[in-house]
C-alpha cells in the first residue's frame, strides 16, 4: 500500500488574489480589499505598497484612507472568489484525480502514486539516497503546480505532508514548496508558533497565559491534563500539535459547468462596457477550457440586475468552440436583441462544456476541415448573419419550388482516396426569387382553363401573358413584352391545408431579356414571378 | 578616358596576361557561371492542376478548369447561366468528396436545382447573407476556415452596398493563401485587377420546343462565353455555353453488352 501523500495548494490573501484576477489592471496598484458596508467595513486583504504604507487588515475605510488617502478601496467580490476557487481545483484536477477544495484558496489532492514531473536538467552524476530521492520529485511537483496555479492568474504556496494538516502548515510558510517527509510532522510542526495551528481564540489566549510559544512546546504537554483543563477542542489541538489527523481526503464530484462571472462596482447601463468586462471574463473561461481540452457548447448569462432581480439567457453554439470573439458577439446579439431592461450589476457565464472535435487526417484523399476552425466559423457566420442563414442546404418533399430548409453543417469524413471529378450535366439551373416578385401581367385571356369541366376553354391556346411588369418597389425590377411563353402547367399541393398552393405556371421569355418563371395564384389572382433561369 | 586610350590599356593588359571580363552568354555557359536564364529559374508558383467545372466550354475556356488560388469572376446579365455554372463547379467539387461553400446574396439556391446538377449537398455549407458587405466578410471567413472551393454569387442587380477595391484584392490573397478556388458570380465586373481570370458570359439564347399552336416547351439556353482577363493563360479566348433543362436521355445498351439473362428473354 502506497503511503499517504496530500499535497496542499494555498493561495495567499485568496480574497485580493481573486480580485486582481478578475481585474488583473489593479496589479501593482495600492488596493485593498474590504468587508462590510460603508464606514464599518474592515480592511481584508491589501497589496503589497498598501502594506507598506501600514494598512493592515482589521482597518476601517476612514483608517485606512487616513493613511493612504489614494489607496484604491473594492468590496469582497463572492463571484470572483468562486471563480477563482474553481480555477484553483481545476488546476489541481490536472494533477491528481482525487480532488478536494477546502475553505477559500486552499485545495488539497491525493499525491500518493501520481507521476512526478521529470528532471528539466540532467540528473546529477552522484545518485541522491532514496528519501532524498522522492522530497526533490515532489518538490518538482509543487514548482509545476505553482507554476501551473500563476498560469490560472493567481499566486499559490504548495505544501505536501502524509496529513491534511502538515500540509496546509507546510504550504502556509514563505518559502514554497516546503515537503514534509513521511512521519517527520511532529519534527516539522515543533518549532513552528502556534498561530500556524489556527487555534479558537480563548484557547489561544490560555495557551499564550501557559508561556506556550510554540507547536513543540504545547506537543510536549500529557494530553490527559490538556484535555482536563481545555476540554475537546484541547484534546484536538493537542493531537494536531503531535501531527496527528485523523481527517481523510474528502474528494469532491467533477463538476460538468464552468462558470466565470465578477460583481461590479457600479451599475452598468450600457452594452460596451459590459462587454469590456465580459470580455476578460470570457476569457478565463476559455483558458480553463483550453486547459482541460474542451470547448463551450452551449454558453449561459447570467445578468444580477439592480435594484433587484436576474435575468438569464442561454445561446447554443453550432458547434464546441473556445473562440472569445465568437462568444462574445453572440452574447452581444443576444443582449441587443433582448435589453435586460434594469442596470446591470454582476454577470455569470457558464459554459457547458463538449469535447472539441477532432479530424483524422487521410493521406490520400481531400483534407478534411479542421472541426476546431470550422466550428467558430460557423459560429461567426451565425453571429453575423442570423442562425436561419447560415446551414447546408436540404431539399423538401413537396411541389412548392421555394420551399427549402436548412440543416447544421456536418460534413461527412472525406474520402481516404480522392475521387475523379464527375463529368456536369449541364442543366440549367434556376434561380429562386425569395419572395415571389409581384407582377402584373397583361394577357389575351382571363381563365384560360375551366375548372369546373377540367379542360381548356374554347380557343383557350390563344392565352398567352403578353407583357411583364413588376409592381411598385418589388426587387428585382422585371418589365417587358413577352417574346415566348410556355405553359400553363397546374401545381397543387396541400389542398387539405389551411394554406393550400394552387398555381399556374408559364415560362416566359421577355424581349428584354431574361428568361422567368411566373404563376398565377388561384386564389388570390395574382401574378407572381418565383424564378429566373440562369 | 578616350576611346583610343582604352583600346590602348586594354591591349596592354592583355600583354601582361590579364583575361577581359566574359561577356553576355559567356557568363550564363562558361566555368563557374553563376547566372541564369530567367526561363530556367525555379518559379515561386508552380501551377497545380486546375479544378474541371465539368463543362467542356468553361474548361476550355479556362484552360482546364477553375485555378486554385485565385479569383475567377464570372459576369453575366440576366439568364447568362451564371448560376449554372457555379452550381456545375460546386457538383464536382462535392463528388470529388470536398468541402464547398456557397455564399447567396440573394438566397437564390433551389436545393432541387442542386441535387439534379449533381450537388453532395451535405457537403455544402450555404451562407445567405443580405449585403455585399456581408458576402464579403463571410467569403473571407470561409476560406481562412480553410474550404478549398468558395463560389459567391451576388445576384440580381442592384447590388446593395459597394465593395472597394481593397477588398477583393484581400478576398484573391485568401484564396492564394489557402490555395483555395474562388470563383465570383456577378452581374458585372466588380473585382478590378484582382481576379485572375474573368469569363464574361453574353448573348444568352433560349431554345423552345414546339410552333405555333402546339405547346411550347423550354429545351434549354446557350450563352457565348468571353475571357475577359487569364493571368495563366492566353489573354483572349471565346466559347458557347450550352445547358439543356431536362437531363440528357441515357444511351440505350448495345446488344451485346446486355446480359445474356435479358437478351434470352428479349
Amino acid at each position: 500500500m502506497l503511503p499517504a501523500r496530500i499535497a496542499c495548494i494555498v493561495v495567499p490573501l485568496f480574497p485580493l488574489a481573486a480580485r486582481l484576477r478578475s481585474e488583473p489592471g489593479l496589479a501593482g496598484a495600492a488596493v485593498a480589499v474590504f468587508e462590510g458596508n460603508g464606514n464599518a467595513a474592515r480592511v481584508v486583504a491589501a497589496t503589497r505598497p498598501a502594506r507598506r504604507a501600514g494598512i493592515q487588515a482589521g482597518q476601517t475605510l476612514p483608517q485606512a484612507r487616513a493613511l493612504l488617502p489614494d489607496l484604491l478601496a473594492r468590496g469582497r467580490d463572492r463571484e470572483s472568489e468562486r471563480a477563482a476557487q474553481e480555477a484553483l481545483t481545476e488546476v489541481a484536477d490536472g494533477f491528481s484525480p482525487r480532488v478536494e477544495s477546502a475553505d477559500e484558496g486552499v485545495v488539497y489532492f491525493d499525491a500518493a502514486g501520481i507521476p512526478m514531473p521529470p528532471l528539466s536538467v540532467a540528473p546529477h552524476p552522484d545518485p541522491l539516497p532514496k528519501g532524498e530521492r522522492e522530497k526533490d520529485a515532489e518538490a518538482r511537483l509543487g514548482r509545476a503546480v505553482i507554476a501551473a496555479v500563476e498560469k490560472a492568474g493567481l499566486p499559490a504556496r504548495f505544501g505536501i505532508a502524509a496529513s491534511k494538516l502538515a500540509a496546509r502548515v507546510a504550504a502556509g510558510l514563505p518559502d514554497s514548496p516546503t515537503v514534509v517527509p513521511e512521519g517527520e510532522e511532529a519534527r516539522f510542526l515543533a518549532p513552528l508558533p502556534l498561530a500556524r495551528l489556527a487555534p479558537v481564540m480563548e484557547l489561544a489566549d490560555t495557551l499564550e497565559r501557559w508561556g506556550l510559544r510554540s507547536i513543540g512546546e504545547l506537543a510536549k504537554l500529557p494530553e490527559g491534563e490538556v484535555a482536563s483543563r481545555l476540554g475537546e477542542l484541547g484534546r484536538e489541538l493537542h493531537a494536531t500539535a503531535r501531527g496527528v489527523d485523523p481527517r481523510p481526503l474528502e474528494p469532491r464530484l467533477p463538476s460538468f459547468d464552468l462558470s466565470e462571472g465578477m460583481e461590479l462596482e457600479w451599475p452598468l447601463v450600457s452594452l460596451e462596457p459590459f462587454l469590456f468586462v465580459g470580455n476578460a471574463a470570457l476569457e478565463r473561461l476559455v483558458r480553463r477550457l483550453e486547459s482541460q481540452g474542451l470547448a463551450c457548447r452551449r454558453l449561459e448569462v447570467g445578468l444580477k440586475l439592480d435594484p433587484e432581480g436576474y435575468d438569464a439567457r442561454a445561446v447554443t453554439l453550432p458547434a464546441p468552440t473556445r473562440d472569445v470573439k465568437t462568444l462574445l458577439t453572440l452574447t452581444r446579439l443576444e443582449l441587443e436583441a433582448r435589453p435586460p431592461g434594469s442596470p446591470v450589476v454582476g454577470f455569470t457565464f457558464t459554459a457547458h462544456p463538449d469535447r472539441a472535435r477532432q479530424a483524422q487526417l487521410a493521406l490520400f484523399g481531400p483534407a478534411a476541415l479542421s472541426p476546431d476552425r470550422l466550428a467558430t466559423t460557423i459560429a461567426r457566420l451565425v453571429a453575423m448573419l442570423g442562425v436561419e442563414r447560415v446551414g447546408s442546404p436540404r431539399a423538401v418533399d413537396g411541389h412548392v419550388p421555394e420551399r427549402f430548409a436548412v440543416a447544421d453543417y456536418s460534413p461527412p469524413p472525406p474520402p481516404l482516396e480522392r475521387r475523379a471529378p464527375r463529368t456536369g450535366r449541364g442543366l440549367l439551373a434556376i434561380r429562386v426569387l425569395r419572395p415571389p416578385v409581384e407582377v402584373t401581367v397583361e394577357d389575351r385571356h382571363p381563365e384560360p382553363f375551366d375548372f369546373a369541366q377540367g379542360r381548356l376553354r374554347e380557343g383557350s391556346r390563344a392565352f398567352r401573358p403578353t407583357s411583364l411588369q413588376s409592381t411598385n418597389g418589388s426587387e428585382p425590377e422585371i418589365s417587358g413584352a413577352v417574346r415566348v411563353a410556355a405553359g400553363p402547367w397546374n401545381l397543387e399541393e396541400g389542398w387539405w391545408s389551411a394554406a393550400p398552393a394552387s398555381r399556374d405556371y408559364w415560362d416566359v421569355e421577355l424581349a428584354t431579356g431574361g428568361l422567368y418563371r411566373i404563376y398565377r395564384d388561384r386564389a388570390s389572382e395574382k401574378w407572381y414571378a418565383d424564378g429566373m433561369y440562369d | 578616358m578616350g576611346a583610343s586610350e582604352a583600346l590602348g590599356l586594354e591591349r596592354l593588359l592583355a600583354e601582361r596576361g590579364f583575361v577581359p571580363k566574359p561577356a553576355g552568354l559567356a557568363l550564363l555557359s562558361g566555368p563557374g557561371a553563376k547566372l541564369h536564364v530567367a526561363s530556367a529559374l525555379p518559379r515561386r508558383e508552380t501551377r497545380e492542376a486546375p479544378f474541371p467545372t465539368g463543362l467542356a466550354s468553361i474548361d476550355l475556356l479556362l484552360g482546364g478548369g477553375l485555378a486554385r488560388g485565385r479569383l475567377t469572376e464570372l459576369v453575366g446579365r440576366r439568364s447568362s447561366g451564371r448560376l449554372s455554372v457555379v452550381l456545375s463547379a460546386l457538383a464536382s467539387a462535392t463528388s470529388c468528396g470536398e468541402a464547398a461553400a456557397l455564399v447567396d446574396r440573394g438566397s437564390h439556391l433551389d436545393p432541387q436545382a442542386a441535387l439534379a446538377a449533381g450537388v453532395r449537398l451535405e457537403r455544402l455549407l450555404w451562407a445567405r447573407p443580405r449585403r455585399v458587405k456581408e458576402a464579403l466578410a463571410a467569403t473571407e471567413m470561409l476560406l481562412a476556415a480553410g474550404f478549398p472551393m468558395v463560389a459567391v454569387d451576388l445576384g440580381l442587380p442592384p447590388l446593395t452596398g459597394s465593395a472597394p477595391e481593397a477588398a477583393w484584392v484581400r478576398l484573391a490573397r485568401a484564396a492564394e493563401v489557402g490555395r483555395a478556388v474562388l470563383v465570383l458570380s456577378t452581374p458585372y465586373r466588380l473585382s478590378g485587377f484582382a481576379a485572375g481570370a474573368v469569363v464574361k458570359m453574353a448573348e444568352p439564347r433560349f431554345a423552345w420546343e414546339g410552333e405555333g399552336r402546339s405547346p411550347v416547351l423550354l429545351t434549354g439556353t446557350s450563352s457565348r462565353l468571353y475571357l475577359e482577363r487569364d493571368l495563366g493563360g492566353p489573354a483572349r479566348g471565346t466559347g458557347i455555353l450550352a445547358l439543356r433543362v431536362y437531363p440528357a436521355p441515357r444511351p440505350e445498351p448495345r446488344e451485346e453488352s446486355r446480359p445474356a439473362l435479358l437478351r434470352a428473354r428479349a
